[in-house]
């Protein structure tokens, strides 16, 4: 047995939310040998949330399931993952107040960015958004009180411990500090989705 | 094959959804999934074959080939070639004919079943249109005036003379309760917020989610992690107004979700209309687990016999 017991609870009626180092393992373990009743499964950061059907299985049954499988799993070295450089634009609504957040001018602040070799952990939201993980601190921004309605496709954000960019127009919480012209999601290429979990992201600075 | 002379407000290729939410892509489908199955059910398709899900204001339009349809949902009021189109009825619709759909009185929502399904191509999984990113259904958007659709071919059948009792269809407002668990982020205080007293349905509301109207007092924790949003989650952000996730919401987000709407009353959220007034009534899982199976055994009942009806038709 590896890592600490898993944390399982039940998030309505039709989820179990696992909190486990061990997620991804479990994941791949679900994929491979999947449980009866067990719908979908959708990670985030060490958590995998388990959809399952209440006519075909039930909490307990299948958190003890979970917990049997988390048993026989090994943490796994995460796979080496590509890098990919995003270009980007830097500006937008939020730019000049994370800046002054930061104590930073402007221009500092790009540069901070730009130094970041973030990680995708994990691709949720809506098609094509990767939460990026390797935020420094101070360099973190909390998500707005009131999301925005409309984001433009193409935005370049920051949102608590997180960075993202937004694929495409949707309503969004976090602070707007560039643009890409990079399409993330396309499902004309054979691999719809720009990035994948595991991948290394560097910002590159365009300028207009 | 049929013609779009007016869209409706908003209408759109819809099925069961897809299973791709590791992908960042919603579940989508019919919002009203009950509605689908029963629409389904009626002209002897299978659960999840692609219908039209109307919206407020249906479509009107015309058929160039002989079809059989149904309409189930809100109490849309409907005309096939100027005579009253009854809902939770299959209906044979000749070649040259046009169906109007008007709006509902209560409600938001219906779907539109042909014998068939509708044929569009399948986009990860699913025929349904994900309105946000802009793909599935009909190019990724809501029906146009001039669009035209064709459905698969089925062997003709005889429909059945019988119409669904209107306690099948799922609950419309104006007044609704929702059967809700509460989660692991629903402090003592937050719940008697959420549950002593009804919230308005405000007019943002859309395929992704719902917003209510008033004020919950809400904790802002910039440090909490974006999280997989589950269906029916009600999430809290900051401002306090409570929004419903319907099947085009997002698959993660970082606000605190204290309440789950129980899957039986899922169905519902897909009808809630600006100006309605719901209530959040917490359930056990015990009781919540038991009222979906007690409407799944009404659901496969009504599924079972149509399906008899036209395998011996």
């Amino acid at each position: 047995m590896s890592g600490s017991p898993a944390d399982i609870t039940p998030l309505g009626d039709s989820a179990l939310l696992v909190r486990s180092a061990l997620a991804p393992a479990l994941r791949a373990d679900l994929a491979a040998r999947p449980l009866p009743g067990v719908q979908e499964t959708v990670p985030a950061l060490a958590v995998l949330t388990v959809l399952y059907d209440p006519l075909r299985t039930g909490p307990e049954a299948l958190a003890a399931a979970l917990r049997e499988r988390l048993r026989g799993l090994e943490a796994q070295s995460p796979p080496p993952g590509r890098l990919r450089v995003l270009p980007v634009t830097f500006g937008g609504p939020d730019l000049a107040w994370c800046a002054e957040r930061a104590g930073l001018s402007e221009a500092a602040f790009v540069r901070a960015l730009t130094e970041v070799t973030f990680t995708v952990a994990f691709l949720g939201f809506t098609p094509g958004f990767a939460f990026l993980t390797g935020l420094p601190p101070h360099l973190q921004m909390p998500r707005l009180a009131t999301p925005r309605e409309r984001v433009p496709a193409g935005s370049v954000a920051l949102g608590g411990p997180w960075a993202g960019v937004y694929p495409r127009q949707t309503p969004g919480g976090w602070r707007i500090v560039g643009r890409t012209d990079v399409p993330l999601f396309d499902l004309g290429r054979p691999d719809p989705v720009w990035w994948g979990p595991g991948d290394r992201v560097r910002w590159a600075a365009v300028h207009a | 094959m049929l013609e779009v002379l007016r869209p409706g407000l908003q209408t759109t290729v819809q099925d069961a959804g897809r299973r791709a939410l590791a992908l960042g892509v919603p579940g989508g489908g019919a919002a009203d999934p009950v509605a689908l199955r029963l629409a389904n059910a009626l002209v002897g398709n299978p659960a999840g074959a692609a219908g039209l899900e109307v919206t407020l204001t249906g479509p009107t339009l015309r058929f160039h080939a002989d079809a059989l349809i149904a309409l189930c949902g809100a109490p849309f009021r409907a005309a096939l070639e100027g005579q009253p189109f009854p809902l939770g009825w299959a209906v044979p619709v000749p070649a040259g004919a046009t169906l109007e759909v008007g709006t509902a009185a209560r409600g938001l929502r219906a779907v539109l079943a042909l014998r068939g399904g509708l044929n569009v191509p399948e986009v990860l999984g699913s025929r349904a249109t994900d309105l946000r990113a802009g793909f599935g259904g009909l190019e990724g958007r809501p029906l146009q005036r001039g669009d035209r659709l064709g459905w698969s071919e089925l062997p003709r059948v005889t429909p059945r003379r019988a119409f669904l009792s209107p306690t099948l269809h799922t609950p419309t407002g104006p007044v609704l309760t929702l059967r809700v668990l509460s989660t692991p982020e629903a402090t003592p205080a937050l719940l008697a917020a959420l549950t002593e007293r009804p919230f308005g349905v405000s007019a943002q509301a859309d395929r992704m989610g719902v917003r209510l109207a008033g004020e919950v007092p809400a904790e802002h924790d910039p440090a909490r992690v974006s999280l997989p949003n589950v269906p029916g989650a009600v999430q809290l952000p900051p401002d306090g107004r409570p929004i419903l996730l319907l099947p085009d919401a997002g698959t993660h987000g970082g606000y605190p979700t204290p309440l789950v709407v129980a899957a039986v009353d899922r169905p519902a959220l897909g009808q809630l209309r600006p100006g309605d007034q719901v209530r959040f009534q917490p359930v056990t899982l015990e009781a919540a687990h038991a009222a979906l199976r007690a409407r799944e055994r009404t659901l496969r009942g009504v599924e079972a016999a149509l399906r008899q009806w036209y395998k011996e038709g």
